[in-house]
């Protein structure tokens, strides 16, 4: 396959290098924009209700998933705590909401990502300084243990609810007006998840993005031609964070309650299975994971029973051996996949990445 | 003194079978450089075998003897299955075992309707010296694991088998040229280590509550204790399970146990930061 | 009393999949999901049937005390059916499985109000997950709700009936008796949220009120399972009566610890508000031995009405396991709100939240497990018989009964 796009590629006037990869984006983007209204023309509006609410839970775990794409298909760490700064974001923000009764839009998504940063940034910085450059094993325990230690934490210190976690029974609200979850958060969440997923790809299709695709390709080659790579891995990583910190604002604000295990391993290898599912190292990918995953289990869970999440587990273990590019490692070629970088119109040679 | 005798007894039946479950984690990431998100899972399945022979009515005795057997040869199994494909690429070993162990504790969580059980131990009274009273069942935990630790240390150490193992893990190519079947010796070894897990999950399970989510805990501290103490050796596993062991149990003494949960693993991560190879490392490749 | 319906083959064996297959109190029931399902209505009626969502823990380390609530629900809504249902209008049961896990839960209960728009929720177990669930059942769902289960008192609000029985009922005969019967020093080992916290606080008010003192009080994450330390200060502090609020998954090693270090042996007293005879699940009948409990029913009161219901209970379920229908399970506060529910609605002549809930607010039934129970009106909360009892040899042995207590909260 990889020859044949060599070949496609060299030839000039090739309809749309990326055709694929943009094809797919713009129909999830039409999925997610169209189906409220789709649903309200078929059922109605009081029997989509429960539709639109959960497609709203999907597209807020979205950005738990974008930020493990980032993490890891981006910038080489295997993050085992992206759940850390959703969570942690979330339990700011709830806790916010229980003792000073904050509860507008516009304090919530900064905070939260204000605080995903944060923790990203201190987790990052602890897990990749240092002159020895940290194993893949080592990041992936580090941030377990991050994430972990959090879920231990919460579960111990009454103040952030202990076991109860914190109820946010304030709705969000948007000046004076409240958002209930429905069809405006619907919306909002999308808004502001086209607004992250548009940002991220400028930035992975940038010069930066070539840096980064350098990195996960020949650490060592990059770091000789002068660019400092953990640095360059751990603004990532905060990034990363700062994605899954506004997402876990969000969250908690449309679920209503937080719960210690929204910061902890569990979550976070959610966050996993989505990315990987889906196909890492795409954006798109971990978004199509998660809906994947998400709706499936909830249409199958009612004729499948128990066997579901056993037969989820037989799915990943398959992916995991036999496919790990994903579903749209299914769709979309390689070389579509890790994409061009900077200008477009430059000829550039197929990468020898073999997966 | 006897508060003292008890205390230290308590850290100590803790930390040993915390040294079991770390031992077959570190046989496996040391032999096939991989870390086996399923072990924790290997522990269940050492429970639950103990848990039917409780409820099927059989001698329990036989139960704590059969979930070693049982879970190595299901380790064996895995391992000619799926594990061998991970050997190159461990964080592909990472999550496919992570997916098998969801697969595991799933079934069990359904073939126990998720419930929460008792499971009784085999020795069931207690020992009263003087003011101090201690459960047989715990005492028989202690000194079956330290019997396994050192028959295992003997197997791996001076036997022609261990020869063979220790030769696989150095040098495989040279191992197979000189005809050890290095594929054999690595599903042995495999089901070793899953073994082990099955032993401490057995011995472990009367002492909690037996649910599906037995084996997430010790993963979590198992995996630390491995780094800790360091891939390569026998006694590196050993030793970071022991530090792991005993500070898990050793410091709710000392402070709130809330904190005390946390911070061991605070601690652990920090060592590990700054002694990458861990404590005991001859890691030869 | 009214007859039931009861179909099941003689020759249903005891199965460790009991709830979920070969159930057969559970055919015609359809599943409509994993931990879901829907009891269909029997009849037709042109307005509908009425829908009661019951959201409860039927798997995970609650469970003991989510299946013999759902089971007592059946009954008694089978009961009402076979009366004729509510208003000539048959009662369709929707069965949410919340799995002990908050999580979960928030999602199953957003199913029951949004999707299938019941009338009425009765469930949630632990107070963690009365408080995950009630936003979304009687903010957001503005739906009513009814917590069946003993907890730590404090809630007051509006739609949110209450009842199980609340720290007065429990604290303010058995902590007095305690203290004649076990000594003055007491240890509250605990779980940490917030029902073993509030009732602490009650409990400690009341400890010091009657002349005692608490010379130990800790928290502990649930899922604990070394109390080494703990029980060495328990025993340090030479405490007499260990008040405990520890629950499942830590509750059974805790147990067993403070028994193998002597705690019974030396004399102390055991106490524990929501131990009833389910306990005996989680650890042997020596090791509760002497425990001191008080709750709104136990199995051997002497009351015709109780009689008859455990009897039926036990006929529908008592070969399959060993959950048993009890107080400290919620499972008598569930069969308690769902008859005085059922006046409510009598009374309302409809089941628009606002009018059942004005009539629940003096609602009464004159027979219940344990005794007849009502409302106090203003309150949200339930007044009722309570008994202590002792812990002999795996059963329990009645030594107090109080008729009636008002149950304190909200006034």
């Amino acid at each position: 396959m990889t020859i044949l796009n060599r070949v496609a590629a060299a030839r000039p006037g090739t309809s749309g290098r990326h055709s694929r990869l943009l094809t797919i984006e713009i129909l999830v983007l039409v999925l997610f924009a169209l189906m409220p209204l789709v649903l309200v023309l078929i059922w109605g509006e009081d029997d989509s209700f429960f539709w639109v609410v959960f497609t709203t839970k999907v597209m807020l775990l979205s950005f738990l998933a974008l930020s493990f794409d980032l993490a890891w298909g981006y910038a080489g760490l295997m993050s085992f705590g992206q759940a850390l700064f959703f969570g942690g974001s979330g339990y700011v923000v709830a806790v916010m909401s229980r003792d000073l009764g904050i509860s507008s839009v516009f304090i919530i998504v900064p905070m939260g990502t204000l605080v995903g940063l944060i923790l990203a940034a201190l987790l990052g910085a602890f897990l990749l300084s240092g002159s020895k450059t940290p194993s893949i094993i080592f990041i992936a325990f580090g941030t377990l243990t991050g994430s972990y230690a959090a879920e231990r934490l919460a579960r111990a210190w009454y103040y952030l609810g202990g076991q109860n976690g914190v109820s946010v029974s304030k709705a969000m609200t948007i000046g004076d007006m409240p958002l209930y979850e429905g069809f405006g958060f619907y919306y909002l969440a999308l808004g502001f998840l086209l607004i992250v997923y548009i940002g991220c790809r400028f930035l992975v299709r940038s010069q930066f993005g070539l840096v980064l695709a350098g990195i996960r390709e020949r650490e060592e080659r990059i770091a000789f031609l002068g660019y400092r790579v953990q640095l360059t891995r751990a603004l990532v990583f905060a990034l990363s964070g700062a994605i899954a910190g506004l997402g876990g604002g969000l969250y908690a604000f449309h679920e209503g309650f937080v719960w210690p295990a929204l910061m902890g391993p569990l979550t976070s290898t959610q966050a996993i299975l989505y990315g990987l599912f889906g196909g890492v190292s795409t954006l798109i990918g971990p978004i199509i994971g998660v809906s994947g995953i998400e709706f499936a289990t909830i249409i199958l869970i009612d004729y499948l029973r128990d066997y579901w999440i056993i037969i989820l587990g037989f799915l990943l273990l398959l992916v995991i051996m036999f496919r790990p590019t994903g579903l749209v490692g299914l769709l979309v070629s390689e070389r579509e996949r890790i994409g061009t970088f900077g200008r477009p119109g430059v000829d550039r040679k197929s990468d020898t990445r073999g997966d | 003194m006897e508060g003292t005798f008890q205390v230290l007894f308590s850290i100590l039946s803790w930390t040993s079978v915390m040294v079991l479950v770390v031992l077959g984690l570190g046989v496996i990431a040391s032999m096939m450089g991989i870390f086996n998100f399923a072990h924790g899972e290997f522990m269940l399945l050492g429970g639950y075998t103990l848990y039917l022979f409780s409820v099927w009515g059989l001698p329990l005795w036989f139960g704590i003897v059969a979930a070693p057997i049982v879970v190595g040869i299901v380790g064996m199994i895995l391992e000619r299955t799926v594990i061998h494909r991970f050997y190159a690429a461990p964080i592909a070993a990472m999550l496919g075992t992570y997916a098998l162990a969801v697969i595991i504790r799933e079934t069990v969580r359904s073939l126990i309707d998720g419930m929460y059980l008792r499971v009784p131990a085999p020795m069931d009274g207690l020992v009263v010296v003087g003011n101090i009273s201690i459960a047989e069942w715990r005492i028989a935990v202690l000194v079956i694991s330290l019997l396994v630790l050192l028959g295992s240390y003997l197997l791996v150490n001076r036997t022609n088998f261990g020869l063979r193992v220790r030769a696989s893990l150095e040098n495989p190519e040279l191992a197979r040229a000189s005809g050890i079947s290095t594929s054999q010796i690595y599903a042995v070894t495999f089901g070793f280590g899953a073994a082990l897990a099955g032993l401490a999950g057995a011995l472990m399970a009367p002492l909690l509550m037996f649910s599906a989510d037995m084996g997430l805990k010790f993963l979590i501290q198992g995996f630390l204790a491995v780094m800790l103490g360091g891939i390569g050796t026998f006694e590196g596993p050993a030793l970071g399970g022991a530090i792991i062991g005993s500070m898990a149990s050793g410091l709710p003494y000392v402070l709130n146990p809330i904190l005390a949960d946390v911070l061991v693993f605070v601690i652990a991560i920090v060592l590990v930061k700054f002694r990458p190879t861990g404590l005991v490392s001859k890691w030869r490749r | 009393m009214t007859n039931l319906i009861n179909n099941y083959q003689s020759n249903v064996q005891l199965t460790r999949r009991g709830f979920l297959q070969n159930a057969a109190w559970m055919a015609g029931a359809v599943a409509t999901g994993v931990g879901s399902w829907v009891f269909p209505a029997k009849w037709a009626h042109a307005a509908g049937p009425i829908k009661v969502g019951i959201a409860t823990d039927l798997t995970g380390p609650i469970s003991f005390a989510g299946i013999p609530n759902s089971r007592i629900a059946k009954i008694a809504i089978d009961q009402i059916n076979a009366d004729g249902g509510i208003l000539g209008r048959p009662l369709e049961m929707y069965l949410e499985d919340t799995a002990s896990n908050e999580q979960i839960a928030v999602g199953v209960v957003r199913k029951l109000v949004q999707r299938n728009r019941v009338d009425v929720v009765l469930g949630g177990i632990t107070s963690s997950m009365r408080n995950a669930i009630k936003d979304v059942i009687v903010g957001r769902g503005r739906t009513l709700y009814i917590y069946p289960q003993l907890y730590e008192g404090r809630e007051c609000t509006p739609h949110l009936f209450c009842t199980g029985p609340t720290p007065a009922q429990q604290c303010d005969d058995l902590i007095p008796w305690l203290i004649a019967n076990g000594g003055k020093r007491f240890a509250f080992p605990s779980a940490n949220y917030v029902w073993p916290r509030v009732l602490n606080e009650y409990a400690r008010k009341s400890v010091e009120n009657n002349g005692g003192e608490v010379v130990y009080e800790e928290y502990f994450p649930l899922d604990q399972v070394e109390y080494g330390a703990s029980v060495k200060k328990i025993m340090d502090e030479k405490a007499d009566v260990v008040f405990n609020t520890v629950i499942p998954p830590g509750l059974a090693p805790f147990i067993k610890q403070l028994y193998e270090a002597g705690f019974s042996a030396r004399g102390g007293r055991l106490s524990c508000v929501y131990y009833d005879e389910n306990c005996l699940n989680f650890n042997t009948a020596a090791e509760m031995e002497g425990l001191a409990s008080c709750l709104d029913y136990f199995q051997n009161i002497e009351d015709p009405f109780s009689a008859e219901l455990q009897a039926t209970y036990q006929k529908k379920h008592a070969h399959k396991d060993n959950v048993l229908f009890t107080a400290g399970s919620a499972s008598t506060g569930m069969y308690r709100g769902i008859k005085l529910w059922e006046t409510a609605v009598k009374e309302a002549g409809n089941v628009d939240r606002e009018s059942v809930s004005a009539a629940m607010d003096h609602a009464k039934i004159a027979n219940g497990p344990g005794g007849p129970a009502s409302i106090v009106p203003g309150t949200y909360h339930t007044q009722m018989n309570m008994y202590i009892a002792v812990a002999k040899d795996g059963k329990y042995e009645i030594l107090d009964k109080a008729e009636q207590v008002h149950p304190k909260e909200c006034g």
